[in-house]
């Protein structure tokens, strides 16, 4: 290994490590620590909430995800950050993040999205479903005063890019469907302002709300965990059809899409169901929409797991490309070769990646340096 | 969740199937003991009414002639002092409240002063009676005055300073929590203050719901008329093995378009409803507000699409007695001396 290439490792390695230290970690349900400078508060918002009908005797039907969570005075929907006050539904964490950070876009990940940037990543308690899995439980599954939040305005968010030079917000970490309010007017402003949005999102979403968001977005990534209802129904606590519809709608609406699905072992580690990913992918997408499988580490409710060997992700990956899938990607095994971006016509690297560390190595004005062949994406 | 005499019918089957398989095993006596429990198993409610029905504020005095009478008749016991000793037998008590509705319709404070005062006057240290609720502002908003100190009988919420969930999750059929720590690890005994309701989602909010506010997530929980997951949380080992009493406040009752408060569905039934099984005691509490409705007009739950079918779950994983036929159901009327007499629940 030349020199070059072990500080690059090690450098991986240690962005990888520093997730689990890194001063943004909540510590919610106890305690919290952050380095941002940032106004803790207890105190919660009472804007009002976008996409919701008001019901006969004070209830309201809340429309932002397919859940339609109806809901009487001084209660919350599943999400527990809406809540009925009086026959006027709020959202609670407006402008109220419980993590921000800065990360690699990769990190998100997006791998065709303007490879080797960073974004401000922020998310508030709460989310519309409650996977199994989660990675983020503690500020996911929380209601937001569990968890320890910033007074983080729209304007802040725009502030922060600009002094520390970040060309994106990432709404990511939890669910943002459910800040949404907050996510479209920091998204809103930010496109004033020359910053991008991106929302990292399970796309359990209406259709209306995303009808009007998209415009004010610059890419998606959706977790597509699965193509079974019934693992959606048991593992996921959703519904599938929504958000397979949800994928369609963003593809026909043009805007930068990528897909991950994190595969777990004994639920979702089939070849039929890689198979079955792969064409649908190809049926009602394209084939040029990148696909992340990404490793599963037991979690929150599923600790009894092992972690996804790499011969399964690595048999996904196979079975996909053989599918036709142009752009294939494993998460979380840091420097394996399918990290990296290659020309799906003449086979050269076009991005390198090691981990968190990113090179493009053989891209210009979006083509294939050496074939000019065209690698979709936003560069 | 029942007295501890009481032996369920799967239990005297296996006790049956064992003696059958292992000859001479369980002697007779105790078999006919077991038999004779079974016998007599019953799930006790009582029902404390005012002799008048209140119009005006129902204070803590008013509170305290229904608890006396109520507790002593639900134990059987000679005196309220050996009753008390036999549901809190020493140990850091828990009442868990039910504040969602702010002072228009939570747990009343009069209710808690007089059970605490009552407990306290007989013998119980108010240092070890902790007032509780998911948060302190809820509790501030009903009307209490928080006390976070080591002083007295505390009133707090699980938010307060040190205090928060438990580290590990609590797992029960769907649904998988962190309880409160005040649950966990502050409290040997919890007695659920409930307040009788209608509830939007639910049909009936009573002492098994009320345990919602004792977990970190009760917002996944409402699918499906929160069945089977009503059940679940209260199954979850830290709340049922520390569940020793529950007293649900049926003196006015959201009889419709709870769990918030509505004024104009307010009805005053002027009742406490006591009892050891929280399923028996949520049954008794169905009755009333299926009565109430009907009563006001109003559909029954079932026909409002709102069937309370949680009970019947939590009666098939053991939490207690859903069939009003197996429930010992005895009402008192308690007048203003607070002499009792046995009445009827509807008289």
């Amino acid at each position: 290994m030349k020199r070059r290439d072990f500080m690059r490792c090690l450098g991986g390695g240690a962005a990888i490590a520093g997730v689990s230290q890194s001063p943004w970690w909540p510590q919610v349900l106890g305690g919290v620590q952050n380095a941002w400078a940032f106004d803790v508060t207890t105190k919660l918002s009472s804007v009002e909430a976008r996409h919701y009908k008001k019901l006969e005797g004070g209830g309201i039907e809340c429309g932002i995800c397919p859940r339609h969570c109806r809901v009487t005075d001084l209660e919350r929907g599943f999400c527990g950050t809406r809540e009925n006050r009086s026959g006027t539904y709020h959202t609670l964490v407006y402008g109220l993040p419980c993590s921000l950070n800065i990360d690699p876009i990769e990190k998100k990940p997006f791998f065709h999205f303007y490879p080797g940037t960073t974004a401000l990543s922020l998310a508030t308690a709460g989310c519309n479903v409650d996977c199994k899995f989660c990675q983020n439980w503690e500020i996911s599954q929380a209601r937001p005063e569990q968890t320890t939040n910033y007074e983080f305005s729209p304007q802040d968010a725009i502030d922060t890019c600009k002094a520390r030079r970040v060309s994106t917000i990432a709404y990511t970490y939890s669910e943002p469907v459910i800040f949404y309010e907050y996510m479209y007017d920091i998204a809103e402003l930010g496109q004033k302002n020359g910053i991008k949005s991106v929302m990292i999102t399970g796309g359990y979403i209406d259709e209306q709300p995303l009808r009007e968001l998209i415009p004010h977005l610059d890419a998606i990534k959706v977790d597509l965990k699965s193509l079974r209802e019934p693992y959606y129904r048991d593992v996921v606590r959703g519904e599938l059809k929504p958000v397979l519809d949800r994928l369609i709608q963003m593809r026909k609406a043009g805007i930068w899409l990528e897909i991950v699905n994190l595969v777990v072992p004994t639920l979702n580690d089939t070849d039929q169901e890689f198979t079955e990913l792969a064409r649908w992918i190809k049926t009602y997408l394209g084939t040029d929409v990148p696909l992340h499988f990404s490793r599963f580490h037991p979690q929150y409710l599923l600790t009894e797991l092992p972690i996804t060997p790499q011969i399964t992700l690595e048999r996904a990956h196979q079975i996909c490309r053989a599918e036709g899938l142009e752009y294939v990607y494993l998460g979380n095994l840091p420097s394996h070769p399918a990290e990296s971006t290659y020309c799906p016509k003449c086979g050269a690297m076009v991005i390198e990646r090691r981990g968190y560390q990113t090179r493009v190595v053989g891209l210009a004005a979006g083509r294939c340096s050496k074939c000019k062949h065209l690698i979709p994406g936003r560069f | 969740m029942n007295d501890a005499k009481q032996v369920s019918f799967g239990n005297l089957l296996m006790a049956y199937s064992f003696c059958r398989l292992v000859p001479g095993a369980i002697s007779k006596r105790l078999w006919f003991s077991l038999l004779l429990q079974y016998n007599t198993y019953m799930s006790s409610v009582v029902v404390v009414k005012l002799a008048q029905s209140p119009d005006g504020k129902f204070d803590s005095g008013a509170y305290r002639r229904l608890l006396e009478i109520g507790l002593a008749a639900l134990n059987g016991a000679a005196n309220l002092k050996s009753a008390l000793a036999a549901v809190l037998p020493g140990g850091v008590v828990g009442f868990k409240t039910s504040c969602l509705a702010r002072k228009f319709n939570s747990t009343p404070v009069a209710l808690v002063e007089a059970l605490t005062g009552l407990l306290i006057d007989q013998g119980f240290d108010a240092n070890d009676l902790i007032v509780w609720e998911r948060t302190s502002r809820e509790l501030a908003d009903a009307g209490f005055v928080l006390n976070a100190s080591s002083q007295g009988v505390r009133f707090l919420g699980t938010d307060a300073n040190g205090i928060g969930y438990a580290k590990g999750f609590s797992t029960s059929g769907e649904v998988s929590s962190l309880v409160s720590r005040i649950m966990t690890d502050m409290i040997q005994h919890s007695v659920n203050l409930a307040v009788l309701k209608d509830h939007s989602v639910a049909g009936l909010s009573g002492g098994l719901k009320n345990m919602y506010g004792a977990i970190h997530n009760p917002n996944k929980f409402h699918a499906n008329c929160c069945d089977p997951y009503c059940a679940h949380v209260n199954n979850l080992a830290p709340i049922r093995q520390k569940h020793r009493l529950i007293i649900i406040d049926a003196v006015r009752v959201q009889y419709d378009g709870g769990p918030g408060y509505m004024a104009q569905y307010m009805a005053t039934f002027g009742a406490l409803v006591i009892s050891r099984d929280p399923v028996a005691a949520d049954r008794v509490g169905l009755e009333i507000l299926e009565k109430l409705r009907q009563d006001h007009g109003r559909p029954s739950l079932a026909q409002a699409g709102r069937e309370v079918k949680y009970l019947k779950t939590a009666k098939t994983i053991g939490l207690g007695e859903e069939d009003l036929a197996r429930i010992d159901l005895k009402t008192f009327i308690v007048d203003e001396l607070g002499h009792a007499e046995a009445g009827e629940l509807f008289g």
